[in-house]
């Protein structure tokens, strides 16, 4: 009795040890990505998966979508025990920090060159930490000014064109604010990364090249800052929209309350619904030009992934030409390879054309695995000057040294 | 003023206040109940009523998003989480609240000191034992953690004790044994604060996001809040889905306090008095 049993563990095993070498064939592997996709990409995600899966045969896709707001912990706990997926789509902010931990494969060996020139610059510096490569970006954007244009019309102001200059911006603003009525020229959020476009445009630098010293107190940031803080206090065009309590500057917009706000491509199917007669314009131009800040999600490889190569080669996938057309044609969204620009035609895409052109004076992120805490130290300071309860300078003095202490460390 | 008016002023003064109270803590729920039928367009616009009421937000809720599922994974490990998180609190709180053995208090106190440690310290080491048992995307990974619950344990001991040690006694006297004492006489004694506690541990498990989401890599296995968490994407929140969502989700809780709420409100005043 003993014997048949062992005789038969014996046939198992070899039996499992021969589906194990299968396993590991040349071809056959499998990927699991761990992706945050709304509904609607993620439709089109799995199409993408299914076209790689089609050209490499005995290759599998495991795909999981986890809710946004979840990711990183699910992601930062799975790293503590090597559960982690193969590959992972990342916020831009939570790459460096990921790449910081030693978590991510370098990239370097597997991306060539000619991948890397078709990437919009900006979006491929948000896979950039420390010099090196650790994704490829799967969706870029940045900020336009958005626009009613029936509260245009009202004021008198010519409904097709966005005001160019921070100059001109104002002097719309006067017009189409009407305090009685509750209605502003404009509605701003308070916070690091909204306020960006203003300290861009006045040519302010966030951090130092060696990414120690935020730069942001320095005469061009105070210039760009005060000027937020102008729009609310000289100027009285501002609904505060930034106070607790105040309406939020989107809902406001949709609401007929602001005229004119900043916000992202991915507003312009929401506003779509609401039925808003809106336009979009670039930023409008300060000392230093129009410039936008730039957001986005980047595909990573952790490094215990078994097959990096075939990894590497379904981020390449993603970002290439076809994929991208295919992307932006489907949802609306920017590309993120330049070949594939042209999809994006002012004609079928007024909107989205509006912020492709916005986003050719983008001016990327630096890399800091800081930057949530950056903008933690920023933010009440800011509201500090809003509320003029510091002076700006005071008020961004303080929050610089203490990301300065944050950045030394 | 005669005795008798006063006391119908009174009254009327308390029931004003108690209903603009209501007024108040009701006011969210009838607005998210409001927004799950609008437009998606219109989840900001301020109308009481939706001008053109839709059911295409439920509908997309239960058919696209798959909250059916959701909605069943929800109940199966809220159930079970909660019927032997109650089981065991009750045992071991007879135990704590009757019984005489060697430490007993200082073990007590060893396990209410447990309760100081915030809840997230134990993800992690929890993760990696799951992890290790080999019990990732399972119902039990969601279920089994939560059990051994220090709150319901410290909460079942200070009622037990206030059930007289003579009823158990008595019992014995009669020929009950130790399992018969505990199901007849500290059970039906006790209903008032199993049914609380139940409530209380249904709602954690039901409202519980990330340990939910943490053990599971399989859509199929996902409850609601990890469900309702899928509206916000990285930009835009489907407002209008995700009431439709929560209207759903706080369904069952609705009911069991619905159904519960006689205990509920008998295990608080018993609590009071005795307390």
């Amino acid at each position: 009795m003993k014997r048949i049993a062992f005789g038969s563990c014996l046939v198992a095993a070899a039996a499992l040890v021969a589906l194990a070498g299968c396993g590991g064939g040349e071809q056959a592997a499998t990927l699991t990505i761990w992706q945050t996709y709304n509904e609607a990409e993620n439709k089109v995600f799995k199409e993408i998966v299914g076209q790689f899966e089609e050209a490499h045969p005995g290759v599998t896709v495991d795909v999981v979508r986890l809710p946004f707001a979840g990711a990183e912990p699910k992601i930062l706990t799975a790293l503590t025990t090597r559960t982690e997926p193969d590959i992972a789509r990342v916020d831009v902010a939570f790459l460096s920090k990921l790449a910081m931990k030693n978590a991510l494969l370098d990239l370097e060996p597997y991306v060539s060159q000619d991948v890397r020139d078709e990437i919009v610059p900006v979006a491929l510096a948000s896979c950039i930490y420390d010099g090196k490569l650790w994704g490829l970006p799967d969706q870029t954007n940045g900020l336009c000014l958005f626009y009613n244009r029936d509260l245009f019309r009202k004021a008198g102001l010519d409904p097709d064109r966005a005001p160019a200059t921070w100059d001109e911006l104002v002097a719309y603003g006067k017009r189409l604010t009407d305090e009685d009525e509750g209605i502003f020229g404009v509605g701003v959020r308070n916070s690091l990364w909204w306020s960006l476009p203003f300290f861009y445009t006045y040519g302010a630098e966030f951090l130092s090249e060696d990414g120690k010293t935020c730069l942001l107190n320095q005469p061009a940031g105070v210039e760009a800052f005060q000027f937020k803080v102008d729009l609310y206090e000289k100027h009285s065009i501002e609904g505060g929209a930034w106070r607790a309590g105040g309406i939020q500057n989107d809902l406001g917009f949709q609401n007929g309350r602001y005229a004119m706000i900043l916000n992202g491509p991915w507003a312009v199917e929401t506003l779509k619904e609401t039925g808003i007669d809106f336009g979009v314009g670039l930023v409008p131009a300060g000392p230093a030009g129009t410039h936008t800040n730039v957001g986005g999600n980047d595909l990573v490889v952790f490094r215990s992934t078994s097959s990096p190569e075939l990894a590497a080669e379904f981020l390449t996938f993603v970002a290439s030409e076809e994929t991208q057309r295919m992307w932006a044609l489907r949802l609306g969204q920017i590309p993120v390879n330049v070949k594939a620009n042209d999809v994006i035609n002012s004609e079928e895409h007024p909107y989205l054309a509006v912020f492709v052109e916005q986003m050719k004076s983008a001016i990327p992120r630096p890399q800091t695995p800081y930057y949530p805490e950056i903008e933690n130290l920023m933010n009440p300071e800011m509201q500090a000057a809003l509320d003029d309860t510091k002076t700006v300078q005071q008020a961004l003095d303080a929050a610089v040294a203490e990301i300065n202490e944050l950045l030394a460390k | 003023m005669e005795p008798r008016a006063a006391a119908r002023i009174r009254r009327t003064l308390l029931y004003v206040g108690l209903t603009a109270a209501a007024i108040v803590v009701l006011f969210p729920f009838f607005w998210m109940v409001v927004t799950a039928f609008k437009q998606p367009g219109q989840a900001f616009s301020p109308e009481i009523f939706p001008s053109s009421p839709t059911l295409q937000n439920f509908r997309r809720v239960l058919t696209d998003y798959g909250f059916a599922r959701y909605f069943v994974n929800s109940v199966i490990v809220a159930t079970t989480a909660a019927l032997f998180a109650t089981l065991f609190a009750s045992l071991a709180g007879y135990v704590f609240a009757k019984k005489r053995f060697t430490g007993r208090d200082k073990l007590f106190a060893l396990l209410l000191a447990s309760l100081m440690i915030p809840g997230m310290m134990y993800v992690v080491p929890q993760f990696a034992i799951i992890n290790r048992l080999g019990w990732m995307n399972t119902y039990q990974a969601m279920i089994v953690p939560h059990l051994a619950n220090v709150f319901g344990l410290f909460l079942m001991r200070q009622y037990m004790m206030t059930i007289p040690s003579e009823l158990l006694e008595a019992a014995k006297i009669d020929g009950a044994g130790e399992w018969q004492v505990f199901r007849t006489i500290m059970v039906p004694l006790s209903v008032p604060i199993i049914a609380t506690l139940f409530l209380l541990t249904f709602q954690f498990h039901w409202n519980n996001f990330l340990w939910q989401l943490i053990v599971t890599n399989l859509e199929r296995l996902y409850t609601v809040p990890v469900g309702l968490a899928m509206f916000k994407s990285a930009h835009e929140e489907l407002y209008t889905l995700k009431m439709a969502g929560s209207c759903i989700s706080v369904l069952p809780i609705a009911l069991i306090f619905f159904f519960a709420q006689r205990y509920f409100i008998e295990g608080m005043t018993m609590g009071a008095l005795k307390g």
